[in-house]
C-alpha cells in the first residue's frame, strides 16, 4: 500500500509494510477485492470525457476514493472517472510499462520526489503549473506539496495522508526501567539504551531483514547532523555527495547503537512484513521502534489494547547536539500524489478531477475518519475533532511546522541506486562493512 | 520395407507432428531468448524504448561486484541442494519402500510438502524463523544459535535457505526412489541372504547399483531445479541480509525489476540461458538421451 | 536394421516389464526373508519426520488462534481455543477466486501440454525426419532454461498479443518453458513400447494416426500422468509468470495471493497467513487424500527406471 517507504524498490517484500493504514481496515472492512479492476481492468483510457485513474489497492482508503470518485461523477455531467487499483509491490513497474503505452490511465497516483521526476524526465507526465492557480496550491502544506513539485512546476498534488518517520516507545516498558520522558537528544536516547539493556529489554526494535527500516535511522541521522542539504547534494547526483563527512558520521552513530546492543542480536531475522517488530514493541519485549506515522494504524489494528491502554508512547526523533539540521525537519513520505499522463486524451477532465477531487472537505474528513492525515492546510479544528486526535495532531503538527521534509531516501533516488543503498546500508547494520566502506561503496560508479 | 507401403504412409509420423510444438517453443522460449541477447545490447528503464548501447552493459560485467559472489552463491546453492537431497532421500527412499504397511503410512505423511507451493513454504519458514516468536527462538538455543538469528545472520542465511529448499524438494526425490527401490527384483536380496551378506553389504552391492538410473535421473531434475529456485529465495530474504542470498536468477530479476536497469539485467539473463544450456548439454552428454534417439533414429 | 538395434530392443521389453508392474514386484517381495528391524533408517525416518511434522503442526494450529494468543503461547503450544476467524478473514479477502485462477491455469496449462507434447514426442520416437531430431535437441537446450531469464520479452510479446493481464498470459509461457521436460519424459516411456508392435501395426496397413490411438496412447498412459501431474505442480507453483504478467487482483494465482497476504493483514498476522497458506494446498491436499496412490505412482512413473 501506500507509500511504502520503499515501494516497488525492493519488490519483495518492502512495502508491504505500510499496509498499515489498511491495518485499520483488516478489523473493519471485509472486502480486499473492493478494487474496481474487474475484467478488462488492463484497457487503456478510452476518448470522450472518460478518466482513468489508477491508485493503489488499500483496504482502508479505497472506499474513501471510491466515494470521491462517485461524488465528481454525480456532480458532473460528461465526465466519468473510473478507478483502478493495483497491489502495491508490481505497481511501480506496471508504470514503469505502461506510461507512454496505449495502457496508460490519464490520473496515476505515484510517491512525488525522485519517483516522478523519472516520471517527469522521461515526459510522461503533465505539467500542471498553469492549470492549478495559486489558491489551490495553497490549499496544501508547503513541505509536503514540495514533493510533487520539480524546478518550480508542479507535476503531483497530495492525494493521501502525510507519513513522517517518528520514533514511538511502550510506556510500560519505559516506566518498568524507570524513564519518565521519551529522549529528546541523542544522550538521553543512549542513556535509555543502556538503561532497558540493563533490563533486558531490547532497547529498539528493527526489522533488519528490511533494510528500508534502517534507512528511516540514517535518514534522520544525516538531517540532523548534516541538515537537508546533503541529502539533496545526494538526490542531485553531485559527485562526491557521499564523501560530506556528515554521511560518516551519521554511519559511525549507527554503528555505535549497533555495537552497544541498541538492536539486540537477531534483529537481522525480523521482518516488518509479518509484523516482528511490531510486536517486540507491543509485547512489551521491545522499549522502542522508529518507524512511519501509520505505524499507530497498525498496531491499532493487531493490538488494539495496548493502543487503547494509552501504552503506545510517540515523539520527534532526537536532537544531535552541534548537528546541523533543524530539530523540526522530518524525513518519510511526504503524501501520495496524483499526477496526469502527458499524452492523456482527456487532460483537461483529468485536471478538472484532480482538482475538484483531492481538497473536497468530505474527502478530508474521510481520509481523518480512516486515520490518515491531509496534507491540506488550516484543519487544525476538524483534526481535533477526529478519532485518535492525539495522535493525529501530533502528527499534522510534526509536518506543518517542519522547515524541510525529506523524502524517503530509496523513494527519492531512482532506482538502481536505491538498490545498492539499501544493500550497503545492511550490511553497515550487520558489521559487514564500515562507514567508509559504504561511502566509498555509493561513490563507485 | 517401403515395397509395400506407399511412401507416407509407412506408419511413421511425419515432421508435420512436430511443428505444432516447436513453434509454440520458438514462440515462447526462443524467440524470447534471442530478444533477451538483443537487449543486453540496449539501455532500457522499462520505461519509453530501448536505446542502443553498445557493449557497453557487457563492460560492465567485468566490474560488478555482485556478479563474482552472485556466481559463487548460485553453484553453492546448486552442489548443496544437490549433495543434502540425494544424501537424504536415497536412504529415506529405500526405507520408504519396505514392505512394513507402517513404512508407506509414514511415506504418506512425509509426501505432504510436496503439495505447497514454494510461496506456501517461504512463508511458512518465514514466520517460523522469526527470532523472537518463531521456532527459531525454542530451537535455536538447541543447535547453538541462543538468539535464534538464522536469515539475519550473513553466516548462515544461505544454509538457512538451503535447508529450507531441501525441506520443500526431498519428498518428490524420496518419492522417485521409492518407486525405484520397489523395483529392485527380490531374488537379488534373497540370493544375497543366501550368501551371508549383511545388510550394509546389500545396500551397498545391490540397492545403489540397480538404482543407479535414479541417482541421474533424480540428480538431473534437482539440477534442473536448481536455476529456478528464485521465487524462495525472493520471499525469503530478498537476497540478504545485504547480498548473502542474492544468487544469480535473484541478482538478474532485482537488477531488472527493482533497479529497472533492463539492459544489464538482459546481459545477467544471457548468463543464465549460457548456465542453463550447458547444463542442459551436460546432462543430455551424461544421461544419452540424444545418443538413444540417433540410434533408434538414424538406421 | 542392425544388431545393436535388435540387442536394444530385445533387452529394453524386458526392463520394463518389471518396471510396468510395482505391484508385482512387491507381492513378490513379500515373500523377502529379510526382515530385520533397521533400526538406523528407523531412526533417521523418525529425525524426518519430526522435520516435516512440527512446520505442518505449526501451519494448523497458528491458523486457528488470535494473534496475541500466537504471540503470547509460543509457535508450537496449542491453541488456547479454537478461532476460525483467521479463514474468514482469508475467504472474505478474495481468496476463492485466486483458487479457481490457480485451478483454471494448472488445468488449461495440462491441456496444452499434452495436445502438443504427445504428437511432438511421437513424431520423436518414430519420424526419420531430420527437423525433427532438430528441433528435439533445440527443445532439450531449454530443459534448464530458467523462465525468468526471459521474463522481460516474454512480457513485450504477451503485451503485443493483447492478452496481458488474462489467465491466458500466464498459461502460455508456462506451457511453454513446461514442453521440454514432457516431451522428455514422453519419449522415454514411447521408446519404452516395444519396437515389434509398431512394425506388427504398420504391417496391418495402419497410418500414423491410427497407430497413435491404439498403439502409443493407451500404452504410453504412465507418461501421460506423469507430465499431467508435473506439469501441473509446476504451473500450480507459478511464481514468476503470475507476478509480472497480471496486474489485477481478478487475475491473481495462489502464489501471488499469498505472498501479497504477508504484508496485507496490517503486516502482522501470522495466524491469518498461516490460514492462507494453509487454504492455497487445500485443493491438492483433497486430491492427494483421495488419489495419494495413483498421484504418487504417477509421478515417478514416467521417469520410471
Amino acid at each position: 500500500m501506500k507509500s511504502a517507504p520503499t515501494l516497488g524498490v525492493t519488490l519483495g517484500a518492502t512495502l508491504r509494510a505500510t499496509a498499515a493504514v489498511s491495518a485499520a481496515a483488516v478489523l473493519a472492512v471485509t472486502a480486499t477485492a473492493c478494487g474496481s479492476s474487474g475484467p478488462g481492468a488492463a484497457g487503456g483510457s478510452g476518448g470522450g470525457g472518460r478518466v482513468t485513474v489508477w491508485t493503489l489497492q488499500d483496504t482502508a482508503f479505497n472506499p474513501v476514493q471510491k466515494k470521491s470518485v462517485s461524488a465528481y461523477n454525480a456532480a458532473s455531467k460528461d465526465t466519468r472517472a473510473t478507478m483502478q487499483t493495483f497491489v502495491n509491490d508490481p505497481y511501480k513497474q506496471k508504470l514503469q510499462t505502461a506510461l507512454g503505452s496505449p495502457n496508460a490511465p490519464d490520473v496515476f497516483l505515484n510517491w512525488g520526489g525522485g519517483n516522478l521526476s523519472t516520471y517527469v524526465k522521461s515526459g510522461e507526465v503533465a505539467d500542471l503549473s498553469a492549470d492549478l492557480d495559486a489558491t489551490f496550491t495553497a490549499k496544501f502544506l508547503p513541505s509536503v506539496l514540495a514533493a510533487g513539485t520539480l524546478d518550480g512546476k508542479v507535476y503531483g498534488v497530495p492525494m493521501e495522508g502525510v507519513q513522517p518517520v517518528a520514533l514511538f516507545s511502550n510506556k510500560d516498558v519505559f516506566a518498568a526501567a524507570g524513564i519518565t520522558a521519551p529522549p529528546a537528544t541523542w544522550q538521553d536516547l543512549l542513556a535509555d539504551i543502556d538503561t532497558l539493556k540493563a533490563k533486558k529489554v531490547t532497547p529498539i526494535a528493527l526489522a533488519g531483514s528490511q533494510a528500508w527500516t534502517e534507512l528511516m535511522w540514517l535518514e534522520y541521522l544525516l538531517d540532523r547532523v548534516g541538515g537537508p542539504e546533503v541529502f539533496a547534494g545526494i538526490q542531485a547526483g553531485t559527485p562526491g555527495a557521499w564523501d560530506d563527512p556528515a554521511v560518516a558520521t551519521a554511519l559511525g552513530m549507527i554503528r555505535d547503537l549497533v555495537e552497544r546492543g541498541a538492536f539486540g542480536t537477531n534483529y537481522g531475522s525480523v521482518s516488518q512484513d509479518s509484523g516482528g517488530a511490531d510486536a517486540l514493541l507491543a509485547k512489551g519485549r521491545a522499549g522502542m521502534e522508529l518507524m512511519g506515522s501509520w505505524e499507530y494504524a497498525g498496531q491499532l489494528a493487531t493490538a488494539p489494547k495496548f493502543v487503547k491502554d494509552g501504552k503506545l508512547g510517540w515523539t520527534t526523533f532526537p536532537t544531535v547536539p552541534g548537528g546541523k539540521g533543524d530539530p523540526k525537519n522530518v524525513v518519510g513520505n511526504p503524501s501520495n500524489f496524483f499526477s496526469v499522463t502527458a499524452k492523456s486524451a482527456n487532460r483537461s477532465d483529468a485536471v478538472d478531477f484532480v482538482k475538484k477531487t483531492v481538497t473536497e472537505p468530505s474527502y478530508v474528513s474521510d481520509l481523518l475518519s480512516i486515520g490518515q492525515v491531509p496534507a491540506v492546510a488550516g484543519i487544525d479544528a476538524q483534526i481535533k475533532a477526529s478519532p485518535n486526535a492525539d495522535y493525529t495532531g501530533f502528527i499534522y503538527q510534526l509536518v506543518a511546522g517542519a522547515p524541510s521534509f525529506t523524502q524517503s531516501w530509496d523513494q527519492a533516488l531512482d532506482p538502481a541506486t536505491a538498490q545498492k543503498l539499501l544493500t550497503n546500508l545492511q550490511k553497515v547494520f550487520n558489521k559487514q562493512s564500515t562507514p567508509q566502506q559504504f561511502v566509498s561503496a555509493m561513490d563507485a560508479k | 520395407m517401403s515395397i509395400a507401403v506407399p511412401r507416407g504412409s509407412d506408419g511413421r509420423p511425419g515432421a508435420l507432428w512436430a511443428v505444432p510444438a516447436l513453434l509454440y517453443f520458438a514462440l515462447f522460449a526462443v524467440v524470447p531468448m534471442a530478444l533477451v541477447v538483443a537487449l543486453s545490447f540496449t539501455d532500457w528503464s522499462g520505461l519509453g524504448s530501448p536505446h542502443w548501447a553498445g557493449a557497453r552493459n557487457w563492460t560492465r560485467l567485468l566490474h560488478d561486484p555482485g556478479l563474482g559472489q552472485s556466481l559463487r552463491l548460485s553453484l553453492l546453492l546448486t552442489v548443496v541442494t544437490w549433495a543434502v537431497q540425494t544424501l537424504i532421500c536415497l536412504p529415506l527412499g529405500v526405507w520408504c519402500a519396505g514392505p512394513q504397511r507402517s513404512r508407506a503410512v509414514l511415506g504418506t505423511l512425509f509426501f505432504v510438502p510436496l503439495l505447497m507451493s514454494s510461496a506456501a513454504v517461504a512463508l511458512l519458514f518465514g514466520a517460523l524463523l522469526d527470532p523472537n516468536f518463531g521456532l527459531a527462538h525454542t530451537v535455536g538455543p538447541w543447535i547453538g544459535v541462543d538468539d535464534g538469528n538464522f536469515i539475519g545472520d550473513p553466516h548462515k542465511a544461505l544454509w538457512t535457505v538451503t535447508a529450507v529448499i531441501t525441506w520443500q524438494f526431498v519428498p518428490f526425490h524420496t518419492l522417485l526412489y521409492q518407486a525405484a527401490a520397489r523395483q529392485v527384483p527380490a531374488q537379488l536380496y534373497e540370493a544375497a541372504t543366501i550368501d551371508g551378506a549383511g545388510r550394509w553389504r546389500q545396500f551397498a552391492s545391490i540397492t545403489l547399483p540397480q538404482l543407479r538410473n535414479t541417482v541421474v535421473t533424480s540428480s538431473v531434475l534437482i539440477l534442473v531445479g536448481s536455476l529456478t529456485y528464485f521465487d524462495i529465495v525472493l520471499i525469503l530474504t530478498d537476497g540478504g541480509p545485504g547480498t548473502s542470498t542474492r544468487i544469480l536468477p535473484l541478482h538478474m530479476y532485482l537488477t531488472g525489476f527493482s533497479s529497472f536497469d533492463m539492459g544489464y539485467a538482459s546481459v545477467l539473463a544471457v548468463l543464465l540461458l549460457a548456465a542453463g544450456t550447458t547444463l542442459s548439454l551436460l546432462v543430455v552428454r551424461i544421461t544419452g538421451f540424444r545418443r538413444m534417439t540417433s540410434q533408434r533414429e538414424g538406421l | 536394421m542392425s544388431t545393436t538395434d535388435t540387442l536394444t530392443r530385445e533387452r529394453r521389453p524386458h526392463r520394463t516389464a518389471a518396471a510396468r508392474s510395482p505391484r508385482r514386484a512387491r507381492a513378490r517381495r513379500t515373500g523377502r526373508p529379510y526382515r530385520r528391524a533397521d533400526w538406523a533408517g528407523g531412526a533417521a525416518a523418525a529425525v524426518w519426520l519430526v522435520i516435516v511434522a512440527v512446520p505442518l503442526y505449526y501451519v494448523v494450529a497458528s491458523s486457528l488462534r488470535d494473534r496475541s494468543d500466537y504471540l503470547d503461547a509460543g509457535p508450537l503450544s496449542l491453541p488456547h481455543h479454537l478461532v476460525f476467524s483467521n479463514y474468514r478473514t482469508v475467504l472474505d479477502s478474495g481468496f476463492p477466486t485466486y483458487l479457481w485462477n490457480s485451478i483454471v491455469v494448472s488445468a488449461a496449462t495440462v491441456a496444452l501440454v499434452l495436445l502438443l507434447a504427445l504428437p511432438a514426442a511421437y513424431a520423436v520416437v518414430r519420424s526419420r525426419s531430420r527437423f525433427v531430431s532438430a528441433g528435439f535437441s533445440v527443445m532439450l537446450m531449454g530443459l534448464a532454461i530458467p523462465a525468468q531469464a526471459t521474463i522481460v520479452p516474454v512480457y513485450l510479446i504477451i503485451t503485443r498479443l493483447h492478452v496481458y493481464d488474462t489467465l491466458l498470459a500466464v498459461i502460455l509461457p508456462t506451457a511453454a518453458f513446461s514442453l521440454p521436460m514432457a516431451i522428455l519424459v514422453l519419449t522415454s516411456t514411447m521408446r519404452d513400447i516395444p519396437g515389434e508392435l509398431y512394425e506388427a501395426m504398420t504391417m496391418d496397413g495402419a497410418a500414423a494416426l491410427q497407430t497413435l490411438r491404439s498403439l502409443v496412447l493407451p500404452l504410453s498412459r504412465p507418461g501421460l500422468v506423469t507430465i499431467g501431474i508435473y506439469t501441473a505442480l509446476g504451473a500450480w507453483n507459478g511464481f514468476i509468470f503470475p507476478l509480472v504478467l497480471t496486474q489485477s487482483d481478478a487475475r491473481r494465482t495462489v502464489t501471488l495471493g499469498l505472498w501479497n497476504y504477508q504484508g496485507q493483514q496490517g503486516g502482522v498476522n501470522v495466524p491469518a497467513t498461516m490460514a492462507a497458506v494453509l487454504l492455497s494446498l487445500l485443493p491438492l491436499l483433497v486430491a492427494y487424500l483421495f488419489g495419494r496412490r495413483q498421484l504418487l505412482s504417477g509421478l515417478t512413473a514416467g521417469f520410471g527406471k
